[in-house]
């Protein structure tokens, strides 16, 4: 299907405020921290779909299996030989001063060798049609059930856009999630862990335990006791959890082994999944391999351990740690986007374009003086998309976060999450920084 | 080559109960090329289930959980093992060449190493006896200035401190200096408590070097457990449930 094709797609499925309305029932929100105060958010639906052809996604699901398995690759590699260290692939300061590094879980193996189950990978087409990876997400990726709800709901309002157009299903997640946390069971039952309703995607929890038939846990009904982790029923009695899908940073997972004042962790669970009895979903230390640093090297891990030409691109992406790719940036800067390695969420995202003189000549200097701290990346012109606006179709900014399941086979989800832009200048669509989301629609056939 | 008969025994307790008590104790010595042990009792009480495991340092970890209300936890071992620290360990984890959390320097430790590094050439074991013997004049052994959780930083600040605080820093200086170096604890021939000291890295096998002492580790000393800094060798780390409001530690170890 020609672009010209798609674009006949761009007429608004179902009424807006009737499945916002919908979705505000469902109690579909996202959870904000400013200034120490907690907020939810609604996260707002836009009834333009963004309609993917089946050739485009095609090509994007044989790059992300790809980019993913190379990643899964890299980590078990990193925490145990590091050979892509010793053959001088990747610096090894990259790996070790990266945060996201942990050295507690050098030499453990998860279950069938799979460090990330669940991989939010970001993409963005350009104007041109080409699909660039803006970044990779593999810790706590989160995101998927916004759209689930969303094509459930559609589907309610208006039935027809569904039967007359070759859409395909996106309703299998969680039977793709279910299968993904089987496979890295270890002996028990499914647990999704929460820290509870005062987190940004509580909603998510509570909907993908539901769906997945897994329960929705606490780390005050958790314990550990002989290497293995139990869950206390209601009665007193004690069910041992086989696999946890944990939706709590690393650092919080386990008192005795990370951060000791973490009060939503589950002490010695370290102990339980070194031992083989529990698996974790995702592996503990994969911050090492969607370190911003580190996603300057993922098309040099695709040839390094898959011996394959990548099939995704990377937006072009300067190191200033090299002293080339320093001096493209000096000279450069206000035409480059350039970004915080440390910071996540659309934080520490600085336009050079914005920035005064001043601010300019000011921030060069930081470069200058901590260069592991910041990647530069081209701006990509990407593709804007029709929302609605107050009954008006307006063009904005938008991303799309694409699932890709790790479990016995690597699978792309024929749907995924697209964030657009509420301010028609900001390149930035992170859910956390306003905005909202479109249902994603691949198609089936090539017409 | 030695033979050491150890023993460590702690007792915590509690002015009231508590619950759900979880525990990680590091307190079997590894067995390695430079220590073999042969042979460790563990007793705990009150009586519980533990399970063995060993870290990504090489540690032997005791894991366990009580449920019920208790007011103590008590744990003591008795053992034998033979040392030799002619005998070379040669497994190097990259991670020990970077600072980490207890280490980290701040800006006077930088500079107080930018000022020290051109004085200082040769082999690490050259450097490594250099900055001991620096420290050794600099920072004043005391007792009771610093806590468990003060950093390389805060008591280069204060120079004075105890083990834990010159290994902190000894170890900082050598990670800036490009030697990767780790933190022991353990026991040692000179004091009835636990003793920390640092192993740095010769280039082909770890070294051991005590800076509270500022002399190098011999036979006498017993490796308990190791890693980057201080946390990752802590004798035990526990979380509990209850309204205690106070916990008291006491330990005693004999090596003879």
């Amino acid at each position: 299907m020609t672009q010209q094709n798609i674009e006949q797609f761009t007429k608004p499925v179902g009424n807006a405020n009737e499945i916002n309305e919908l979705l505000r029932r469902y109690g579909v929100k996202f959870g904000i921290y400013k200034n120490g105060v907690f907020n939810e958010q609604f996260f707002p639906f836009d009834p333009i779909p963004r309609v993917i052809s089946s050739e485009d996604f095609k090509s994007i699901e044989k790059g992300l299996v790809q980019r993913v398995n190379a990643l899964n690759e890299f980590l078990f590699d990193i925490y145990h030989d590091k050979n892509i260290v010793k053959d001088g692939v990747i610096p090894e300061n990259f790996i070790y001063i990266s945060k996201g590094y942990l050295a507690q879980c050098e030499g453990i193996t998860p279950k069938n060798r799979i460090y990330s189950h669940i991989s939010g990978i970001d993409l963005v087409q350009a104007k041109d049609g080409e699909w660039y990876i803006l970044e990779d997400n593999l810790r706590i990726p989160s995101g998927a059930s916004y759209p689930l709800i969303a094509r459930e709901l559609t589907r309610i309002a208006a039935p027809d856009a569904f039967s007359e157009n070759e859409i395909v299903d996106n309703r299998n997640y969680a039977k793709l999630l279910k299968e993904t946390m089987d496979y890295a069971n270890c002996g028990g039952v499914s647990a999704i862990l929460t820290p509870g309703r005062y987190n940004a995607a509580y909603f998510e929890h509570s909907y993908l335990a539901e769906h997945t038939g897994s329960v929705l846990v606490q780390n005050d009904e958790l314990f550990v006791e002989d290497n293995i982790l139990y869950h206390r029923t209601y009665s007193g009695g004690k069910t041992r959890i086989g696999v946890l899908y944990r939706r709590i940073a690393d650092e919080y997972l386990d008192p005795l082994n990370f951060l000791p004042e973490s009060l939503i962790g589950i002490p010695n669970l370290m102990e339980a999944y070194r031992s083989g009895n529990v698996g974790i979903i995702n592996a503990p230390g994969n911050g090492v391999a969607d370190d911003k640093g580190i996603y300057y090297f993922v098309p040099k891990m695709i040839k390094y351990y898959l011996g394959e030409e990548p099939i995704l691109k990377n937006a072009p992406t300067y190191l200033p740690f090299y002293d080339n790719d320093m001096k493209y940036v000096m000279d450069n800067l206000g035409k480059l986007v350039i970004k915080d390695v440390a910071e996540a969420g659309g934080y520490g995202v600085v336009f050079g374009s914005d920035l005064t003189k001043e601010k300019l000549e000011e921030f060069r200097k930081t470069i200058i003086a901590e260069p592991r701290r910041f990647i530069a990346q081209e701006v990509i012109d990407f593709l804007d998309l029709p929302i609605l606006n107050n009954g008006e179709t307006v063009m904005r900014k938008a991303d799309l976060r694409a699932f890709v399941l790790s479990g016995e086979t690597t699978k792309v989800w024929a749907s995924g999450l697209t964030r657009f832009s509420r301010n028609p200048d900001s390149f930035v669509v992170n859910s956390s920084q306003g905005g909202g989301f479109k249902d994603t629609w691949v198609l089936k056939t090539s017409t | 080559m030695k033979t050491l008969n150890f023993s460590f025994s702690t007792k915590l307790t509690f002015d009231d109960y508590v619950h759900d008590h979880s525990f990680a104790l590091r307190i079997i010595p590894p067995d390695t090329e430079s220590q073999k042990i042969i042979s460790c009792s563990l007793n705990i009480s009150p009586s519980v289930i533990t399970k063995q495991t060993v870290d990504a340092f090489g540690n032997n970890v005791t894991a366990g959980y009580i449920h019920s209300d208790h007011r103590f936890l008590d744990f003591d071992i008795k053992g034998t093992a033979e040392v030799d620290s002619s005998k070379h360990n040669i497994f190097l984890m990259p991670c020990y060449l970077y600072q980490s959390e207890y280490t980290n320097p701040d800006d006077e430790l930088k500079e107080f190493y930018s000022e020290l590094k051109d004085n200082c050439t040769g082999k690490p074991s050259d450097r490594a006896v250099y900055f001991s013997d620096i420290l050794s004049d600099l920072i004043e052994y005391k007792k009771g200035v610093t806590t468990t959780s003060t950093t390389a930083a805060e008591a280069f600040a204060m120079r004075a401190g105890v083990c834990q605080d010159f290994s902190h820093i000894l170890i900082s200086l050598l990670r800036m200096d490009g030697i990767p170096a780790r933190y022991i604890a353990g026991l040692a021939f000179c004091d009835g408590e636990t003793h920390s000291w640092v192993e740095y890295w010769t280039g082909d096998h770890w070294e051991g070097i005590d800076p509270a002492n500022n002399c190098p580790v011999n036979d006498d000393y017993l490796v308990i457990s190791m890693g980057r800094d201080f946390r990752d060798c802590a004798i035990d780390r526990g979380v509990m449930f209850g309204r205690y409001t106070q916990q008291l530690q006491l330990v005693r170890s004999v090596l003879t």
